[in-house]
């Protein structure tokens, strides 16, 4: 089982060429070329990883490395890799390279300690994607915040160190009432069957009672609930959003709000299927509740970031809606939204961290009539804001369609509040492109600098990977449809 | 006969240790603190080594000390702990004038008296190995005998220390009355009335009321900021770490060798005092705006997570997560005073958190090492007390106190506000130009980057010294 760890490699590159990073802190030039070269490593990595599985796949998993880790407590090294992991990682991967590039003259001071977080971060999220021992998962998870923390606190905006305080306060509540709930599994398990284990397969076989199963169930949603983040527990991401880098936003819009899901989709949901059913109709209020307050709320505000990250609430609405219907049409549309959403909405964070470069502001008011000032990067801003509000033929389309179809079947009513809450998004993403790129520019400046080759190779690969999903979403699809079986299949 | 001696051949070194140091004290002509300096690291090394090779036995010299693998293991963190702390005083006696004999010598008594009362198997023992550390803390907290500040910390612990010292005498007293035997090890003997249950139980609460005052459990930690704050800093880490786990290590003897009929009763108290400690620690803590303070809350509250895995002490996985979690607070508030004091200029220690802001850019090192203390104190991983934070919920859980574990994490929520805002201090604010400070010696740099790499370590890799854990434990009884 054990061969070369490739996942292993996969995860760990990053943070290991972050530490060769913090060697140099004297040659930002240096720093930069060697992060983008471990990015790049990683996703090859990553593509290697794929190419690898599709040959060797035994049944849900393409790859596994299991090692004993503290063994007088019964925790493993466990990593396994399935469809959905794959393009988690692939996600993430890409993501990753783009952060490193997107930073590349935004990141003036501390060049070196910006990437070390920054690559840090990536290998807590690559780790969470991977990790199948509870304990294993549970460390990725708490360790991804501490290096964003930093991120936001110190390469922020004006309220930098109050907003990193918000983000890892909120976060940590949710998962600090999850590591109870993983450690009370975890007893109750070995109480049972005498193995003290966290693995998650020994895990699935634990019987609790409804209410025990009930309360650790609520725990853990409390965790996932807070990163994805589901109406009421999301007032943390307006906030960092706006105070974080670009990168930040990326990696938070990107990335850490999938953990959430995922975390849904690997854990909360096959350990507490009974608990999963019995709160359905919640979770699917809350995501409904999500999609239209969201979307509401993001139509008022005057702040760029925070309407992109409140679209991003809304979005995740409708994701948390399709797990809750649960059956293999809408948790496949989930899965594939998510990569869709990480995709579209960094893309937009990428745009508007771009726009604050020239004007630096984030404000409506200065914005206007971009079009004529900046054509090339009005173009893509239009392209990537028409797939966020789900145009046919581009990615979210297609997870949207999948989502709201499923859930027809089974509960009309629910799908026909989601399509009227898309329409409420389509609303606020018009208002957003009418206040940018068309009207009068209220500025002095007669000519701003447009996109540069370095930013249209960014937006470039971003609005192919848009068009990939959105033309030929076959091929993930087909990734998905391994582990959503497996997981239906597992609770009924 | 001669087997015996060889058990307490460690406290013979000690011993021997402080007294040539006090004569070398005498013969110097200068006082200069190099050579005394490094002749009480010897001789604390040198404890370390007879303690690691000394074989182990089970209870000797007549049922006074427990020479078995779980006393082993706290004896040997004691000396490490105090180990640190001479590394970390160098530069600070020497900036402070108090770098002569005296300080070094009765800091080994100190360690001598830690050791005894964490081994006591005895009531006798246990009181004479308190007092010793007690008496011997008295003077190292006033040791800077010219200045009314330190002498005043000093007073304060010498008379919450006198208080306690009476209250733990007479519970001695009546424990003796209850059961006719000042073993601690002894079991109820099956002649033991229903009837002498009432009076053991009234020695038990004076006796909590003597030990709690010791580790500040709430409510009698009300001396605790102002003496942690009114000693030199590295007489703080010795006595917030070195004290704690010598007392608590004998209060875990204690409550494990506890007879059933009072283990019945004693739970709740420990439940109540528990939630008190850690509930009061940690609110308290919030409120800080000096480090030393905010500190020395914090360490009530860690008092508060170790009492509350005192109610799975009678299980395995209790002894151990006691063990392990003991050992990691040790290494993260020795890292944290260690760092104040090396900090600290000759006038005050470094104390108010504003002269903190920006110093993870001026004193990289440093902040590194207080930074891991912190996040360590936080229980957030990659560091040791992650780790130990999740085995000691798991033997609370084990235990079946589910709601006190949920109170514990509630705090946990808010501690980590309070340590991430001095991290934020540290790397997120401009550097403040007022209050320049040293940059660290090379002792403390040793000490600084051992500690880093053992929280570290114990963070990531920490199965063979959980291995090295678990067998001793399985050797407690």
């Amino acid at each position: 089982m054990n061969g070369f760890p490739l996942l292993t490699a996969i995860i760990f590159l990053p943070l290991l060429g972050g530490l060769v990073l913090l060697a140099r802190p004297d040659r930002p030039g240096f720093c930069r070329m060697v992060s983008l070269g471990v990015t790049l490593g990683d996703l090859a990595l990553v593509v290697l990883l794929v190419f690898l599985g599709m040959e060797n796949a035994a049944g849900q998993w393409f790859r596994m490395e299991d090692y004993a880790w503290i063994p007088s407590v019964g925790i493993r090294y466990t990593l396994a890799a399935d469809g959905v992991s794959l393009m988690l990682l692939l996600l993430t991967a890409f993501l990753g390279v783009l952060s490193v590039l997107v930073s590349w003259k935004q990141i003036r001071e501390k060049v070196s300690s910006y990437y070390f977080f920054l690559l840090f971060t990536l290998t807590g999220i690559l780790g969470v994607f991977l990790a199948t021992d509870l304990f294993l998962f549970y460390f990725f998870w708490e360790i991804q915040i501490i290096p964003m923390f930093f991120l936001v606190g110190i390469w922020g905006h004006e309220q930098r160190s109050r907003t990193a305080m918000k983000f890892i306060l909120f976060t940590m509540t949710g998962s600090l009432f999850m590591l109870i709930a993983i450690i009370g599994l975890y007893v109750i398990h070995g109480r049972q069957t005498g193995i003290y284990t966290f693995a998650l397969p020994h895990l699935l076989e634990t019987s609790l009672s409804i209410g025990t199963e009930g309360w650790l169930y609520a725990a853990f949603m409390l965790s996932f609930g807070v990163k994805i983040p589901m109406v009421p527990l999301h007032t943390w991401l307006p906030d960092t959003h706006t105070q974080a880098p670009t990168a930040g936003s990326v990696i938070l819009a990107g990335l850490l709000l999938k953990t959430g899901v995922y975390g849904i989709f690997r854990f909360a949901l096959p350990l507490f299927p009974l608990a999963f059913r019995a709160f359905a109709p919640v979770l699917m209020v809350l995501g409904l509740i999500a999609l239209f307050y969201a979307s509401w709320i993001a139509l008022s505000q005057v702040d760029i970031k925070r309407l992109i990250a409140y679209s991003s609430i809304g979005h995740m609405g409708l994701v948390v809606l399709g797990l809750a219907v649960l059956n293999s049409i809408t948790l496949s549309g989930s899965l594939l939204q998510m990569i869709n959403h990480g995709v579209s909405t960094s893309a937009l964070f990428i745009l508007v961290g771009m726009l604050n470069e020239r004007i630096d502001s984030r404000q409506f008011r200065d914005f206007g009539g971009l079009w004529k000032k900046m054509p090339v990067f009005s173009a893509f801003f239009l392209f990537f804001s028409m797939a966020a509000l789900g145009l046919p033929g581009l990615n979210n389309f297609v997870g949207e369609i999948l989502i709201l179809i499923g859930t027809y079947r089974v509960h009309p009513v629910a799908a026909v509040f989601g399509f009227a809450g898309l329409l409420f998004g389509v609303v606020y993403v018009l208002r957003m492109i009418q206040d940018t790129i068309f009207g009068e520019f209220p500025g002095e400046e007669t000519t701003l600098r447009d996109l540069e080759a370095r930013e249209i190779i960014i937006l470039g690969t971003l609005a192919l990977s848009v068009l990939f999903l959105g033309l030929w979403p076959e091929p993930v699809l087909n990734l998905f449809q391994e582990p959503v079986n497996a997981l239906i299949s597992g609770i009924s | 006969m001669e087997s015996t001696w060889i058990l307490i051949f460690p406290e013979i070194i000690l011993a021997t240790g402080g007294l040539l140091i006090l004569c070398t004290g005498a013969f110097q002509e200068k006082k200069e603190g190099q050579l005394i300096f490094f002749l009480s690291l010897i001789f604390l090394g040198g404890a370390i080594g007879a303690s690691v090779f000394v074989p182990l036995s089970g209870t000797s010299l007549n049922g006074m000390l427990d020479g078995g693998g779980y006393a082993r293991l706290f004896s040997t963190l004691i000396f490490c702990i105090a180990f640190f702390c001479v590394l970390f005083s160098f530069n600070y006696a020497k900036n402070h004038s108090f770098d002569g004999d005296e300080y070094y010598a009765i800091l080994l008594f100190s360690v001598l008296g830690m050791d005894l009362a964490a081994k006591a198997a005895h009531w006798l023992i246990f009181f004479l190995g308190l007092e010793l550390l007690s008496i011997s803390l008295y003077i190292l907290i006033a040791i800077r005998r010219d200045d009314p500040f330190f002498g005043e910390a000093g007073l304060k612990y010498l008379i919450t220390g006198a208080v306690a010292g009476a209250f733990l005498v007479f519970g001695i007293g009546l424990w003796y009355a209850g059961c006719g035997s000042l073993s601690v090890i002894t079991r109820l003997s099956s002649g033991a009335q229903a009837a002498d249950i009432p009076i053991m139980l009234a020695a038990l609460a004076l006796i909590l009321v003597g030990i709690g005052f010791k580790i500040s459990m709430v409510p009698f930690h009300l001396w605790t900021p102002d003496v942690y704050q009114g000693s030199p800093a590295p007489v703080t880490a010795f006595l917030a770490t070195g004290s704690k786990v010598a007392v608590f290590a004998f209060l875990i003897r204690f409550c494990f060798h506890m007879p059933d009929p009072l283990w019945g009763p004693v739970q709740p108290i420990l439940w109540v005092l528990a939630f008190l400690t850690l509930v009061a620690g940690t609110l308290t803590a919030l409120s800080q705006s000096q480090l030393k303070r905010l500190l020395a809350y914090s360490s009530v509250a860690q008092m508060g997570y170790l009492t509350m895995t005192l109610l799975a002490v009678k299980m395995e996985s209790g002894l151990f997560a006691l063990a392990f979690y003991l050992m990691v607070y040790a290494a993260m508030d020795l890292g944290a005073f260690g760092i104040i004091a090396s900090l600290s200029d000759e006038r005050e220690d470094r104390d108010a958190l504003e002269a903190y802001e920006g110093m993870g850019y001026t004193h990289p090192w440093s902040s590194a090492v207080l930074t891991f203390s912190l996040l360590s104190l936080a229980g957030l991983p990659p560091t040791a007390g992650f780790v130990g934070k999740v085995i000691l919920f798991k033997a609370v859980l084990q235990a079946g106190a589910v709601s006190l574990a949920i109170i514990a994490i509630a705090m946990t929520v808010l501690s980590i506000y309070l340590y991430m805002k001095v991290v934020a201090i540290l790397y997120m604010r401009p550097a403040s130009a007022t209050k320049p400070a040293f940059q660290m010696g090379l002792y403390e740099q040793m000490g600084g980057a051992f500690i880093l790499t053992f929280l570290l370590w114990a963070g990531v890799a920490s199965s063979p010294l959980l291995k090295i854990i678990e067998s001793m434990v399985q050797m407690a009884n």
